[in-house]
């Protein structure tokens, strides 16, 4: 509780945090901010060539199965393996000077899903441009799967961020389990082609939720079942005090490990 | 707590482990876990004390003593490895300057994302932006980036945000080092403002002058505990008398070193020619055997204060008798620069008379200010012939509470009606 109206104590903080990388992204490069538009519409481009001319993968529109997916599955990727550093990187101010540790993985997460919604626009502009139908009751649901993710999300990074402090091994150990991860969530494939035998295995996979909710949502068209939407809320909410905890414990020793 | 203080430190212990072969990443922590030898060095031992509100106190004592810790402990950067810390109200701290600024934010959006860090809202910024500015005297430049800054700009923006978060509690690292002199004494002025104003300030400081015109109080941390607290006029000469010490202690042991070097070096010319020694100067009828500093009690002494009587007692040996000899002396700061020099034929003496070795003494009124110095002393043993002359033959240092600057103290005077005492 202490915590929390600490947080929010330093709420401009995160802001202006956020603010700093978003607009010091792409400083100096020509097209600027507008990057934030062209990758995702690039990387976009590029799947629909090679999923629909060179690799057929028998699903339909597979360009946004994948899509849909991959949007928020790279949002949580750099959470993690990114966000590793993010307490490392700021040594000079971790060292000098007070602020809740817990603001600098907060601020990195928030900057990343602000860059995911970005990404959105883009994935609403290509879904209306495709012509598939858009639920708007399932749309409802949208802004909870995104709350759910930026919870997961920030509870991992926060214990990404704090053991990479002690253990300088895991900024790059966490980019290839990202990877692995990846392969591992139904972000290329549906869940429905997994084999049954080791389909509970999938479920423990936190991201494997969020992932078919945002899939059910946007390309499906339809509102995610219930469960699904449940699981995903209890892996989000357990998964964040898990990290604040482990948080609080290791960030008392963060200036001396430096 | 007591309603009445601000901080309140009750036993607090730090210890810091000090790794021989530190190793951070996973390999060397699961590998080599026997390896990982440290000694657990304690940094502070026990420390208690309590500021009172609107008290300003100061931190001093020598170099890794722990008072750079103790502040670390106050802004909570670290904590203690027991014992406890209360602090109440608001607390900034002057420690690291222009934490989070970016390069290529103008001045003005730097502002915002520094003070935010110093835990301000929006709004709260809004309401000093106009300040800072002022404060920082860059009216001009402040939508400018900040890479365009100098380091002189750059600082005074840091500081003018740093200082002007209404803090309850004020923590400073040594940094009245900032800009120019005309900068500083506005920055010296500010804090004075800021204390007026009933917030209680922590300074760790080697400027014993800031401290005493700050702070009511002074706090000497020696080897992780409190030596001494009290009035900086208390405190202050106890703990250059100390330093004193310490200096002596590194002079001896500088000194000793440098006679193992000069043995080797006469070694090594005794091997060689011996009479085409180059280093020495003069026909060596007179040789000056030893200098040495003592005090007014006859007590060998390396260190002295400014106002203190410095005693050279030189040590000669007469090879062959003249009665034409004039001494002298010369007064070298250790950058080189020439303090002082005078002779017995300056000083209007008569020609001296050696026939036997003995000893001379000089009597100097010490009015030099803190600084290392080295004297040079000269034989004559007729008009214009050097019969020795000696190099840096011995040197001595000096300490003091006063805070004139440049080589010497100059007796002086005030008048003028501001000091009722009038022209």
């Amino acid at each position: 509780m202490k915590l929390i109206k600490e947080l929010y104590a330093y709420r401009e903080m995160i802001f202006s945090l956020v603010k700093r990388d978003l607009k010091g992204r792409y400083k100096g490069s020509v097209l600027g901010f507008l990057w934030t538009f062209i990758n995702p519409l690039l990387q976009l481009l590029v799947y629909t060539f090679v999923f629909s001319t060179v690799m057929r993968m028998g699903i339909e529109d597979y360009y946004l199965f994948l899509f849909v997916a991959l949007v928020p599955w790279i949002f949580f990727s750099t959470s993690v393996s990114g966000g590793a550093s993010c307490i490392w990187a700021q040594q000079d101010m971790v060292k000098k000077i007070y602020f809740p540790r817990e603001v600098l993985p907060i601020a990195f997460v928030t900057s990343q899903f602000v860059n995911m919604l970005l990404s959105f626009l883009v994935i609403f502009a290509v879904l209306i441009f495709s012509g598939r139908t858009l639920n708007p009751l399932a749309l409802l649901c949208l802004p909870v799967i995104m709350l759910v993710e930026y919870l997961l999300a920030l509870g991992v990074a926060m214990i990404s961020s704090a053991a990479t402090v002690y253990i300088r091994d895991l900024e790059y150990i966490l980019g290839i389990v990202t990877m692995a991860w990846q392969f591992l969530s139904p972000v290329m494939y549906s869940v429905d082609q997994v084999p049954e035998e080791i389909k509970s295995i999938f479920y423990m996979n936190p991201m494997t939720p969020v992932i078919i909710a945002y899939r059910d949502v946007l390309y499906e068209g339809k509102v995610p079942e219930l469960a699904t939407l449940l699981h995903a809320v209890g892996v989000g909410v357990g998964l964040l005090i898990i990290g604040t905890l482990l948080f609080g414990k290791l960030k008392k020793h963060f200036a001396e490990e430096m | 707590m007591l309603p009445e203080n601000a901080i309140e430190v009750k036993n607090i212990t730090k210890k810091f482990r000090v790794y021989h072969d530190k190793g951070t990443t996973l390999k060397e922590k699961v590998l080599f876990r026997s390896r990982r030898m440290y000694e657990e060095r304690v940094v502070l031992d026990d420390v208690s004390f309590s500021v009172r509100k609107g008290e300003a106190i100061g931190l001093i004592g020598n170099n890794g003593c722990g008072k750079s810790t103790t502040l670390k402990l106050l802004t909570r950067i670290m904590y203690p490895d027991s014992g406890s810390i209360e602090i109440t109200g608001r607390v900034s701290s002057l420690i690291e300057l222009g934490a989070g600024f970016h390069p290529d934010m103008t001045g003005r959006e730097n502002i915002y994302t520094n003070a935010s860090i110093f835990g301000l809202t929006k709004k709260e910024i809004d309401k000093r932006v106009s300040d800072i500015i002022a404060f920082s005297e860059l009216e001009k430049y402040i939508d400018s980036p900040v890479r365009t800054y100098s380091s002189g700009m750059y600082m005074r923006l840091a500081f003018a945000v740093a200082i002007n978060v209404d803090a309850d509690v004020l923590l400073i690292d040594e940094i009245l080092a900032v800009g120019d002199a005309n900068f500083q004494a506005k920055c010296f002025n500010k804090l004075r403002e800021i204390k007026a104003n009933g917030t209680t300030i922590v300074i760790v400081s080697h400027s014993l002058g800031q401290i005493e015109q700050i702070c009511e109080r002074s706090l000497w941390i020696k080897d992780g505990k409190i030596a001494k607290e009290g009035t900086p006029r208390d405190v202050h000469p106890m703990y250059l008398g100390y330093m004193g010490e310490l200096a002596q202690e590194a002079l001896a042991e500088t000194k000793s070193n440098d006679g193992n070097e000069a043995k080797e070096e006469k070694e090594a010319e005794d091997s060689r020619d011996k009479t085409n020694s180059e280093s020495q100067i003069g026909n060596q009828s007179i040789i000056i055997k030893n200098v040495m500093t003592y005090d007014t009690n006859q007590q060998q002494k390396a260190v002295f204060r400014t106002g203190e009587t410095v005693c050279l007692k030189i040590d000669y040996e007469v090879l062959k008798a003249s009665d034409e000899v004039c001494v002298g002396i010369g007064i070298f700061r250790s950058d080189g620069v020439h303090c002082y020099g005078t002779n017995t034929r300056a000083d209007k003496m008569p020609n001296l008379s050696m026939k036997h070795s003995g000893i001379i003494l000089v009597e100097l009124e010490n009015e030099l200010l803190p600084g290392e110095y080295l004297v040079d002393v000269a034989i004559e043993s007729a008009y214009g012939v050097y019969a020795d002359y000696k190099r840096e033959i011995c040197r001595f240092i000096t300490m003091t509470e006063f805070e004139d600057i440049g080589v010497s103290r100059i007796c002086h005077k005030w008048h003028g009606e501001c000091f009722n005492n009038p022209v």
